[in-house]
This record gives C-alpha cells, structure tokens and sequence, in this order.
C-alpha cells in the first residue's frame, strides 16, 4: 500500500484536492493508520490556531476614519482645480501645447525661413600655395587654402538669388580643386615634387 | 449576496454616496483591524493602518474598477500597507507588551461563558503559544495563514492579493502549517501547557 505524501494530506484536510483526489485520499485513510494520524495532526493544528482570539477596534475608530475622510476631503476642495478628474492631464497637454507654438514660431520666424544663400554671405576661397622643397612639411589640413568671408557688398542683398544659387556649386568645387591640387602635389613613393 | 452587496456599497460611494462608504466601513473595521492586528503585532498600529486603508479605499473610489472581488482590493491595499510597515518599523515589540494588547481587548471576556482563573491562564498561555508562533513565521507565510485561517479568504482570492499563483499559495500554506506543527508540538496530541 503506498501512502500519500504529508503536502497531499494537508491539501485533503484543507479541501484544497479535486473530487477524484480527494475520494481516492479518503480511502487509503480508511486503511492506513499512518496517514490517518498525520491528517489528525493537521486537523488537530487547525484547532489550536483558533485559541488566539480576535480583537474589537477601539470605540472610537470610526470617528477617526471619518475625520480621516473629512480632512482629506477638505485638503482637496481647497485645491483650485476640485473636482476636475482631468485637471491631471493639464500640465502634460500645456507642455505639448507650448512645444507646438515653439515648433511653429521657428518655422515661421523670417530669419528661418529665408533660403540659405540669403543668410550665408558668399565666400571666396583662394587656391592653396603649390608644397615645394623649399616650403616647410605641413600637416595636410594648414595646407588648405583659408576660407576668407567677406562681408556682404552693399549692394548683395540686390542680387538675383538665382544667381546665388548658380554661383554656389562652383564655390563648392573650387574647394575639391583646391584639395585636389595639394593633394597631387604631396610626395610620391617617398621623392619630393620639385617645381 | 455579502459580495455583491460589497461592489455595490462600493459602486455607490464611487457615485458620492458617504452613507454606503459608512456601511462598508462597518462591515469591514473587525476583520481589517484584526488582520493588521496580526500581521503587524501592534493594536494602535493596527487601528493606525485600518484606518488609512479606509482612508485610500475612499480616495480611490473613482477609480475603482469591479473587476474582482471588493475584498481582494481591500486586502491587497491593507497587505501592501502592512509589509510597508513591517520594512519600515524593522524593530519588534516585546512579547510582554503584546501580551498586555488581551487584557484590554473586549473580546477577551464573554460574560456567559467566563472561564475560571486557572482556565483563563492556560487559554491566554495557548493564544500566547500561537500568537508568538504565527507572528515567527516569514511574512509571506504568515500574511497567508492569517488570510486563509482568520479572515477566511480562498486560495485563488489569497493568490490575488498575495500576487501569487493559487498553486504557490497551497504549497506556501503548507510550508506555513508545517513551521507552526514543530512550533506548536507541545500543544498538540492533546498537550496542555
């Protein structure tokens, strides 16, 4: 005969089992001794727990929840938005509101919203000196030609900006050209380029 | 239905009604003082945190949703606040000073049934035995045996609140049953003290 496991009695005596279980469990206590005496103890245990006896509050506890409730009532009508469940979600909707007007007022402000050969006065780039023997090794970037800003000719704001805009590329490669040339003129296989 | 009758106080104080929140506070102050009263081993403490339990069931009527049982939320709102309060008190009373919390207790005395002197010596010495036993277990466990025992709470109920599957609950109040057995041995096989 086997017996059933100490979990498996426990479950019985606390009616935690499914019917078949719990039918099959009430068998074998009929026949085994052992298994009958352990659930005894269980039920046994049960019974000493009820020794400790329940407490009543205090007479004047339920003064004391509504005091409670009255003064947490109290502290929320005196909040300027009482009674707005939505009031919640002010802050986060006047945050998206003034990330929009912010949005907008970039897009909209004049300085933006001009085309960028308009803001960006022209610059010329005057073409890099040739390396030769005699010019001291520099690192490659100060061999660059220096880009030179001028200031707007009093007349540039009257320009055509197609005009702007035709001039523009060819500033662009100039600056590759100019790359180019330093690059082409840099030591080859270890020997100097002599002009 | 004592459930239904629950949702529907509470469905009721939800649309304003304080003389329902007064009915529940009725129905509900013994078993939730008690129960704090045996997790956290302090009476006042006890009646400290059952009031702010009613306290945040009131302030949470708007957004009570009648999606389980009334008293599952009210007791997964007065476990939370209970283990809250065992973290942060960390430091136990004495046994002594507990034992003092029955003899102002008004249950303690039924007038009818009074128990002689030497019989109330040995059931206060038993309910002392279990009280230390029970309040000995880890938290869990006692949170536990306290609802399935005392506030008879069923299993899938104690698993929601416990945030526990109903299996977990069955093998944590066999562990539970167990540690009190080896406890309480001398108050078993029909031992005295």
């Amino acid at each position: 005969m086997k017996c059933w496991k100490r979990e498996q009695l426990f479950a019985y005596v606390h009616r935690m089992l499914e019917p078949r279980e719990e039918s099959a469990v009430r068998s074998h206590l009929d026949e085994c001794a052992r298994c009958r005496e352990v659930a005894e103890e269980f039920r046994e245990l049960d019974t000493v727990l009820d020794a400790w006896q329940p407490v009543e509050p205090s007479p004047w506890f339920d003064a004391r929840v509504r005091a409670a409730v009255a003064a947490a009532e109290q502290k929320r009508s005196a909040s300027p938005l009482f009674g707005l469940r939505w009031a919640r979600w002010l802050a986060p909707a006047l945050l998206v509101v003034l990330v929009v007007l912010g949005f907008l007022w970039v897009r909209r402000s004049p300085e933006v919203s001009k085309p960028v050969a308009q803001r960006v006065a022209p610059r010329t780039i005057q073409p890099a000196p040739a390396v030769t023997a005699e010019t001291p090794h520099q690192p490659l970037a100060r061999t660059q030609a220096p880009s030179v800003v001028r200031p707007p000719a009093a007349g540039a704001t009257e320009e055509d900006e197609i005009s702007l805009y035709d001039n523009l590329p060819i500033l662009e490669d100039y600056d590759l050209l100019a790359n180019f040339d330093v690059l082409s003129e840099l030591p080859r296989g270890g020997k100097k380029v002599v002009n | 239905m004592a459930i239904d009758h629950d949702l529907e106080l509470m469905l009721r104080v939800r649309r304003g009604d304080g003389a329902s929140f007064d009915e529940l506070l009725r129905r509900h102050r013994v078993p939730l003082v008690n129960y704090f009263s045996r997790l956290v081993r302090d009476r006042t403490l006890a009646e400290d945190l059952a009031q702010e339990a009613f306290l945040r069931v009131y302030q949470a009527r708007h957004r009570y949703e009648p999606e389980a049982k009334f008293t599952t939320w009210l007791y997964r709102i007065a476990t939370n606040l209970a283990l809250n309060a065992l973290r942060d008190r960390k430091t136990t009373q004495a046994p002594a000073e507990a034992g003092d919390e029955k003899a102002e207790s008004p249950a303690s005395g039924i007038a009818d049934s009074r128990p002689t002197a030497e019989e109330q010596m040995i059931l206060s010495d038993r309910e002392r035995l279990v009280r230390e036993a029970v309040e000995a277990l880890p938290q869990n466990q006692r949170a536990a045996v306290v609802l399935h025992k005392y506030q008879e709470v069923d299993y899938r109920q104690i698993g929601q609140i416990l945030g526990v599957s109903e299996s977990a609950v069955k093998s944590l109040l066999f562990r539970a049953y167990e540690n009190l057995r080896g406890r309480l041995a001398p108050l078993l096989k029909g031992g005295q003290i």
